[in-house]
């Protein structure tokens, strides 16, 4: 009545490495002096990163001037919006010590002013400013058409505040196929500063390329030292949102501009790994004789 | 449901697909049924029958069919929290008001996981769609118009009357109208429904049975049945049968249940009383009641925190947007003019919090139940493929069957363990015996020397003997001489052993005898009397024939007084084929020796030294003895005994007064002993279990001598214990003072009013409690039986008995009920909040196998109950270290390691949103890309999430075997608690690990330049926005050295904490995992032997384990088959 084993195959499970838990394998297992001589040599690393970031970083020139002050007079005109068409201008003369060698890039920089609102970024159509679709501005609101029912071109929040005062979509002074009358190939929706102006900062804080310094003549070398000075047609108001705007020369190294974050991120972390190293090398060697007691080598 | 499913798990895993018929006709059946009282019906008479409507003989176990397969199973996978929380989340996401991701981030997940469990779903339900067709269409004969006619077993119908022939599957429920044995027995066997393999007798009622094969008889007849309605127990039935104006009373002996198999008879009729999903096996099919783990629980909470800890966030965040709209965004409108439905700040914050509710979705675990139950299916799947875990002699492999519990494993703090079939293999070897003061079974050297036996010692050698078992084994050579010289006491002894007992005899192949016994014992008395030339061939209800050294002679069985656990004895009379009338009677020593004839005081004396030393090697012994009775004398008793018999009021009481009676005045003729043998590895075992911290109990059925024998032989009594409390108390005072001078003796202070456990206990909380670890002063055992334990378990005493027993080291329960077994183990787990596991092999143990966190299945001899109703399954007690400490580990590390990796880098991926409100003007703008956050979960980090938690291993098993003190911070729930997540790392590298790993790396830059390609963004520009991005910004070598000093600032602090954290807090694991490096890199020592050592010399009282025999079946007059190739065979 009892069936017998012998009548079935065999139930036994397959000898492979999976399913005996038998895989090949490397087991991490780090030795004391394998641990710290890895914090060593990562804070060598770190540490030297650090100084070479730096030392790259302080090779690099820039300087900032910020022109929110100089032309209040001008933010207080734009703050009420039927002043639109009037122009105001101010110019911010500034002194350079030494010259800037190599390429000078002159960017805008924003305070506080916010391109990345979720509203904001969802306001344009790619497929407008692709071409595919002129007439496509669904998602545009609340820039998307004007008065009389047209579709805006380029619409949207963001290129509704393309950051050179002109304003024609409601704010823009000019049709976007005037953005620069002198170069066809820079004109409409391929215009430079509306691409850059079109691809949004990840924070309030930001700066965006505006030019190039052209290298010819005596600017060869770069941005000789001395006396000058920006005119500024003043059309963006910042003001209300307590916002600023400031205007950066600044020459470029392979690790990026001025900014010594990294470098001193690098250098901190170099600095803590080797204080670290070291109190643990001193941990270790106060409590080693511990963890090997004699009872406990009497039980192995 | 109307009813609770106690029986469910009670139907083998093999039909597993009939769990699923569920719900749906269970909800068709109860409806019917409130309309059904009491089922009516008629023999051949399908017209009236159909009047009552009830259903045909087709199950129907799928749950879906083509057309309403996706809407069903839609709304179940709805059911489930995760679905529904994604649902939701959808629909909040389609507002566009409040809108802040893209709706496809939830949907392709969502779809990815629903289409994956559907497609599972549809497959299982197409195996059960075959297998319900398979079994509906099965053919049977039914009677039609007068003859057999062969149909589907969908057709059957309530009032059919169905042959059934040997071997074959039971129809329908049906009541056993006749068959081709005598007095119209059918043999069953009942394994598909409650997984016992031995066989059951069911007989027809006498009026029916006379119908035997007939069909016109059977035609014609048109009984009645009244019965009661479909119900799901399994040993109840009750109904009356109206044939002929008689009724006639019906109960669960002449039923025949859907499921079983008819064996050893030729063929039956049957009238067919229930069908399809009214017959009982169908009635027990349901969903089992869930178990759940600590860590699920803790899971919960965590979550539920987690949702505070959601809205919270989301609570600041719109806060926080509704001071900058009002500071900042109000004047912001010249380029972002307000959404008109923004009447003032406040409604925009509003609008706000649910907008972060979408995005910090991610911070909810939800996806987390179901790489859960991955995980765990992937560690269960181990514990089945486990070689080691394989019986080869019964060829299973170990089962995990329920797959929900593997972490658990790693946590288990108490042990309950049955004895009987898990300690003990439940295989009864006749061992030594002692006849007329000769003690024989003891092997010596030529030098006289006592020598163990070993698989090389000679066997005695019983080819003179044709009937001889060949599996049997003896040593003692000088037994086989006394027999061959015709020693007559030995004769006698034997004699005996073939006469008195209740075993049945098979013989298919002349000379191939099988027995078929009801306890293990009795088969082993019967076997070592067949090989030494005293063969019990056959029985009748009055003869017994006996091959006695190769003579056939026929003894006359005049009556058997059968055991019950009163008489601890059991005697038959018999005429001999010489015409004497002799009594032989075996039974427990204590009752035996008091029925002797004086005259064997002397032989009395000798015969209880043996027993002495049989007890001291753990032997069961019993005593043999005989009278020779007057002729006269026994007729007299004879005619006491059949009137006796006859009455029907208190007549067990009465037949056992009359017996003894005639059992008096015994010559004694010996002792046998029989050694229950220990499972393998049952010492070692426990001794690791020992050092694991594991508390080891024992719940027995046993006697207390037994068991405390038992527990000295598989060192769970050690001899080196300071004492063993003996709890024996008859009433609740004794009982408390003997539980209280044992703990005084632990642990004096813990009487004491200022003990802290005594003061919380004073204050009497009412919220559950938790009694903490008590520390005794040093090992003690503790034994207490059943008896005292009724009283032990009431109201004040119990913790009392909780907290004496759990200071000692190991348990002993004896005499338990199987629901006391269930008792303890709820004792246990209510005050100790702790993870237990009971282990046990037999019915008996079901209830505390159901009742403990995690109950383990022996599927050894007493039938598949107890494998049944348990979580895990294996053949082996020794099973269990493997169990715990290598799967139980790995799985509870892994999970734990699992947990923390998967909220650290859930939390990770969503306060990057946090932090990047605070720049955003909590605008609801998320940092990463859209289609990043689809497929973060589901593409990026589940397969090293996944690829650790299956393969990692932090020591090897050798090593957690070898040092069971690894074991211990899984009791303790170390890892993972709500005060800690454990510092991620993955130890062990395979190369599944790296491929995971750093394919889902590569994986990640292939679909972020597929998604930020020229031709996607160009295809689709509303969709795909970031054109050019990924080739512009891999391009800059600040990003690649912003990685690699991220990497650094996350490795190095885990590093080092992991280095300085054994040196400041040492733990003991860390101590062993030393250790264990130390020996990894030094060559290997020898392991650590344990010794096995031999019980110690205690003397112990002798076991009988014995049951209720087929006694009362042999006499009443209905025998086991009378076959005519026996009675020829008896001739010869």
């Amino acid at each position: 009545m009892k069936r017998t084993p012998q009548d079935c195959p065999s139930r036994l499970p397959e000898n492979t490495a999976v399913k005996q838990q038998q895989l090949p394998a490397c087991r991490l297992q780090l030795s004391a002096t394998g641990i710290l001589s890895g914090f060593f040599a990562t804070g060598v690393f770190c540490l030297g990163m650090g100084v070479i970031l730096i030392l790259s970083a302080k090779s690099s020139m820039e300087i900032e001037i910020n022109y929110t002050k100089i032309c209040a007079s001008c933010a207080k005109l734009r703050e009420n919006a039927r002043n639109f068409d009037k122009e105001c201008t101010c110019s911010i003369p500034f002194h350079l010590t030494q010259t800037m060698r190599g390429n000078v890039y002159m960017y805008y920089k924003l305070y506080g002013f916010y391109q990345n609102l979720h509203g904001y970024l969802l306001s344009r159509s790619n497929s407008q400013l692709l071409g595919t679709d002129v007439k496509d501005v669904e998602t545009c609101a609340p820039f998307s058409k004007s008065h009389d029912g047209t579709p805006i071109a380029p619409c949207g929040a963001i290129a509704n505040s393309l950051f050179n005062g002109t304003t024609k979509p409601p704010s823009w002074p000019k049709p976007v196929y005037e953005l620069d009358e002198n170069d066809p190939g820079n004109n409409g929706f391929l215009n430079d500063d509306f691409i850059v102006w079109m691809r949004t900062a990840a924070f309030p804080t930001f700066k965006k390329l505006y030019r190039r310094l052209s290298r010819t003549q005596h600017f060869i070398e770069g941005l000789p030292a001395g006396n000058y000075s920006f005119n500024v047609s003043y059309n963006f108001p910042v003001t209300r949102f307590q916002g600023e705007k400031s205007v950066v020369l600044s020459t470029l190294t392979w690790s990026g501009g001025h900014s010594l974050f990294l470098g001193l991120a690098y250098t901190v972390t170099g600095a803590m790994t080797w204080l670290a190293a070291f109190s643990m090398m001193a941990v270790h060697l106060k409590l080693k004789g511990k963890r090997f007691s004699p009872d406990d080598k009497v039980k192995l | 449901m109307k009813y609770i499913k106690p029986f469910i798990s009670e139907i083998p895993w093999k039909y597993s697909w009939y769990y699923s018929a569920m719900s749906l006709f269970e909800s068709q059946s109860e409806n019917r049924q409130s309309g059904e009282p009491e089922r009516c019906l008629q023999a051949n008479n399908r017209e009236f029958n159909t009047l009552f409507g009830y259903p045909n003989n087709t199950i129907k176990t799928s749950k879906y069919n083509v057309l309403n397969f996706l809407p069903l199973n839609l709304f179940e996978q709805f059911q489930r929290l995760a679905n529904a929380y994604f649902l939701i989340l959808l629909f909040l996401q389609l507002i566009p008001q409040i809108s802040s991701l893209a709706w496809y981030t939830t949907v392709i997940p969502l779809m990815v996981v629903l289409s994956i469990t559907a497609v599972k779903d549809a497959i299982d339900d197409l195996k059960r769609h075959q297998n319900d067709n398979q079994v509906n269409n099965r053919s049977v004969l039914v009677l039609t118009n007068g003859r057999m006619k062969e149909d589907k077993w969908m057709n059957i119908q309530v009032g059919d009357i169905v042959k059934v022939e040997n071997n074959q599957s039971v129809t329908a429920d049906m009541l056993l109208l006749s068959s081709s044995e005598p007095y119209s027995l059918t043999y069953i066997e009942t394994a598909e429904l409650d997984g016992e393999t031995n066989l059951k007798v069911k007989q027809a009622i006498s009026v029916t049975s006379d119908m035997e094969n007939n069909l016109k008889l059977l035609s014609a007849f048109d009984g009645e049945v009244r019965c009661e309605s479909p119900n799901n127990k399994l040993d109840k039935f009750a109904g009356i049968l109206t044939y002929k104006g008689k009724n006639y009373i019906l109960d669960h002996d002449k039923l025949l249940l859907r499921g079983c198999v008819i064996r050893n008879t030729d063929w039956c009729y049957g009238l067919v009383i229930y069908t399809g999903p009214d017959t009982k096996l169908m009635q027990n099919c349901g969903k089992s009641t869930f178990k759940r783990t600590h860590i699920d629980h803790l899971m919960n909470v965590l979550v539920l925190w987690i949702f505070l800890f959601l809205g919270s966030m989301c609570f600041i965040l719109a806060v926080g947007h509704g001071i900058w709209e009002n500071k900042k965004g109000y004047y912001f409108q010249n380029f972002l003019p307000w959404k008109e439905y923004v009447s003032s700040s406040v409604v925009s914050a509003i609008l706000m919090f649910w907008s972060y509710f979408i995005i910090l979705n991610t911070v909810v675990p939800i996806s987390l139940y179901v790489s859960v139950e991955i995980i765990r299916l992937g560690n269960s799947y181990y514990i089945n493929w486990d070689r080691k875990m394989f019986y080869a002699p019964k060829n299973t492999p170990a089962q995990a069957r329920t797959t929900t519990l593997n972490e658990e494993l790693g946590q288990v703090k108490y042990v309950f363990s049955d004895k009987t079939g898990t300690l003990t293999q439940n295989i009864m070897i006749f061992k030594k015996c002692s006849i007329n003061g000769t003690l024989y079974g003891d092997v010596y050297d030529k030098n006289g020397q006592r020598v163990e036996v070993s698989e090389k010692t000679e066997k005695v050698d019983f080819s003179y003997n044709k009937l001889a078992d060949p599996k049997f084994s003896f040593y003692d050579k000088t037994l086989v001489e006394a027999v061959k010289r015709g020693d007559g006491r030995v004769h006698l002894f034997f004699l005996s052993l073939s006469l008195c007992h209740t075993v049945m005899s098979e013989e298919k192949v002349e000379g191939e005898l099988v027995y078929q016994a009801q306890s293990p014992d009795e088969g082993a008395l019967v076997t070592a009397a067949r090989n030494f030339g005293f063969a019990f061939r056959s029985r009748t209800s009055e003869t017994i024939t006996v091959v006695e050294m190769g003579e056939t002679k026929v003894y006359q069985l005049l009556a058997i007084l059968d055991f019950d656990n009163v008489r601890k004895r059991m005697s038959v009379i018999v005429r001999t084929p010489e015409d004497r009338v002799m009594l032989f009677c075996k039974g427990a020593d204590t009752i035996v020796c008091q029925l002797l004839h004086p005259s064997c005081r002397s032989l009395g004396d000798v015969t209880m030294e043996h027993l002495d030393d049989f007890a001291i090697e753990g032997l069961r012994t019993l005593m043999v003895a005989y009278r020779e009775l007057d002729n006269a004398f026994f007729q007299a008793w004879s005619k006491k005994h059949s009137e006796v018999c006859l009455s029907l009021e208190d007549r067990e009481n009465k037949i056992s007064n009359v017996s003894e009676e005639i059992e008096k005045d015994l010559m004694l003729l010996g002792a046998t002993a029989i050694e229950d043998k220990l499972q393998d590895g049952v010492l070692e075992t426990i001794i690791t279990l020992n050092k694991a911290k594991i508390k080891m109990w024992t719940l027995t059925g046993d006697k207390q001598e037994t068991a405390v024998n038992i527990a000295y032989a598989c060192n769970i009594f050690e001899d080196e214990m300071d004492e063993i409390f003996i709890v024996e108390g008859k009433d609740d005072e004794t009982i408390w003072q003997e539980l209280r001078s044992a703990r005084a003796k632990m642990k004096p202070e813990s009487l004491l009013e200022s003990d802290p456990v005594n003061s919380y206990l004073t204050m009497k909380p009412k919220m559950p409690f938790k009694i903490p670890e008590e520390v005794p002063n040093g090992n003690y055992g503790l034994v207490i039986n059943g008896y005292s334990l009724a009283y032990a378990l009431e109201g004040n005493l119990e913790l009392e008995l909780l907290r004496t027993a759990c200071m000692c080291k190991a348990v002993i329960c004896c005499r338990m009920t199987p629901l006391q077994k269930a008792q303890v183990v709820e004792l246990v787990k209510r005050y100790k909040k702790v993870v237990t596991l009971a282990i046990g092999d037999g019915a008996n143990d079901v209830s505390m196998i159901k009742a403990a966190h995690i109950g383990i299945g022996i599927s050894g001899q007493e039938g598949m109950q107890a494998m049944l109703n348990s979580d895990y399954a294996f053949c082996q007690f020794h099973y269990l270290r493997r169990l715990l400490l290598v799967h139980g580990r790995w799985s509870y590390n892994r999970m734990c390691k699992f947990l923390s990796y998967f909220f650290y880098k859930n939390f990770v991926f969503t306060l990057v949103h946090f932090w990047y409100a605070f720049f955003s003007g909590f605008s609801a703008q998320t940092v990463y890309d859209t289609w990043f956050i689809t497929f973060y979960n589901l593409v990026y980090t589940s397969l090293p999430v996944l690829g650790l938690s299956l393969f990692d291993q932090d020591v090897n098993e050798t090593w957690s075997l070898r040092f069971p003190e690894l074991y211990e911070p899984g009791q303790h729930n170390l890892y993972f608690n709500k005060k800690e997540f454990i510092a991620l790392e993955t130890t062990y590298w395979t190369m599944i690990s790296h491929f995971f790993i750093w394919g889902s790396l590569g994986f990640y830059f292939c679909v972020l330049f597929f998604l930020y390609s020229d031709g996607l963004c160009l295809m689709f520009p509303n969709v795909f926005q970031f054109l050019g991005v990924a080739r512009n910004i891999l391009k800059l070598p600040q990003l690649w050295l912003s990685l690699v000093l991220s990497v650094v600032l996350c490795m190095l602090p885990v590093i080092g904490y992991q280095f300085l954290k054994p040196l400041f807090w040492p733990v003991s694991v860390d101590k062993v995992i030393d250790r264990i490096h130390h020996c990894m890199r030094h060559p290997l020592p020898p392991p650590i032997r344990t010794k096995v050592k031999h019980a110690s010399s205690r003397r112990s009282a002798y076991a009988f384990s014995h049951k209720q025999g087929f006694g009362a079946l042999i006499t009443s007059g209905k025998t086991m088959k009378g076959k005519p190739k026996k009675s020829s065979l008896l001739k010869k």
